[in-house]
């Protein structure tokens, strides 16, 4: 009895240990969006972004606070976050996802990242191309896209309409580092 | 007659003076500038602010997020990701957590001097958690190690 307690427990550990081993983080990946039109240009940077790769499993997880984004102007921060994302409801905003045919071994690849993002409250299916690069063991993820700001139930007044633009472009890097628990 | 009519103007445009002081400029305002001036709300060593939101995220973000605070710590790593210069601040009993202090500009020079395990407190916008609890737009003091 005793005996098989130990080896579950053992296993647990091991399987445990084995994971973390297999997982990279990057803590200060950065985000970015753009809205362009021809009234106003809107920029915000998120040099905060949590991520976690798990390579034996192709699976990767993001995490970021809505309020960590750094605007030009505070008035855009403002409106941002109490108008349109609002962040006091949904302070974050996630993404979940798997890499397609990934392969660990290769220094440098493109892949589609097909998962789940969540934004305002809304989740979407999304898919994603990402640069990823293997350097010294560490992977750093890079890459761009477009998201529309009506998929996540955001509302614009009709006044403000024409200073925001319909498409959002993001871009993203994250550059990992070890896994240390 | 003229006289009245002159008053009014001069009324009138303190008014539109008083509005555009008060309205107009906040608009235009740029807050990523330092800290340096502002008074910070608290005070709270980098184990407890860490700690606080490892047990209670939501409440610890009514106490803590959006407003300035000033946090103790000392130094686990400095880094320079994307061109920005961010100060890790230790957890003392768990590697994986910490304060991540993203730093204001004028205040990169002053980094420079800085070595892991000193001691310092830092002045940012709290903005919440995720793994670390993350400060915005800082600006560093150095303390003397005890």
């Amino acid at each position: 009895m005793n005996k098989i307690l130990l080896f579950l427990f053992l296993s647990f550990f091991m399987a445990d240990l084995s994971s973390a081993q297999n997982q990279q983080i990057a803590r200060q990946g950065q985000v970015s969006f753009f809205s362009y039109t021809s009234v106003e240009n809107i920029e915000a940077n998120n040099n905060q972004v949590l991520s976690i790769i798990d390579y034996s499993k192709s699976k990767i997880a993001v995490s970021m606070l809505m309020r960590a984004f750094v605007f030009k102007k505070d008035l855009m921060y403002e409106h941002f976050n109490e108008s349109y994302i609002e962040s006091d409801l949904y302070p974050k905003a996630n993404f979940e996802g798997t890499i397609i045919d990934f392969d660990e071994n290769l220094a440098s690849q493109t892949k589609i990242i097909k998962g789940q993002l969540s934004i305002h409250g809304v989740t979407k299916d999304i898919e994603i191309k990402t640069n990823i690069q293997k350097n010294k063991g560490n992977y750093t993820l890079d890459g761009e896209f477009d998201v529309l700001v009506k998929d996540f139930k955001i509302n614009i007044p009709p006044i403000l309409a024409s200073n925001i633009a319909k498409t959002i472009a993001i871009k993203f890097r994250f550059q990992y580092q070890p896994y240390e628990e | 007659m003229k006289k009245s009519e002159n008053l009014f103007l001069l009324i009138a445009f303190l008014l539109i003076a008083i509005c555009t002081y008060f309205y107009v400029f906040p608009l235009l305002k740029n807050s990523n500038e330092p800290l340096t001036k502002e008074v910070a709300e608290l005070t709270i060593d980098a184990n407890l602010l860490v700690k606080s939101f490892a047990i209670d995220e939501q409440k610890s973000n009514e106490l803590y997020a959006g407003k300035i605070i000033e946090v103790t710590g000392t130094i686990k790593e400095i880094t320079y990701y994307n061109n920005r210069t961010t100060i890790i601040l230790n957890h003392k009993n768990r590697n994986t957590f910490g304060v991540i202090c993203d730093l204001n500009h004028t205040e990169e020079k002053k980094s420079q001097f800085l070595k892991p395990n000193q001691k310092i407190r830092v002045k940012g916008i709290c903005k919440g958690y995720l793994k670390d609890v993350i400060l915005l737009n800082c600006s560093i003091e150095v303390l003397t190690n005890e």
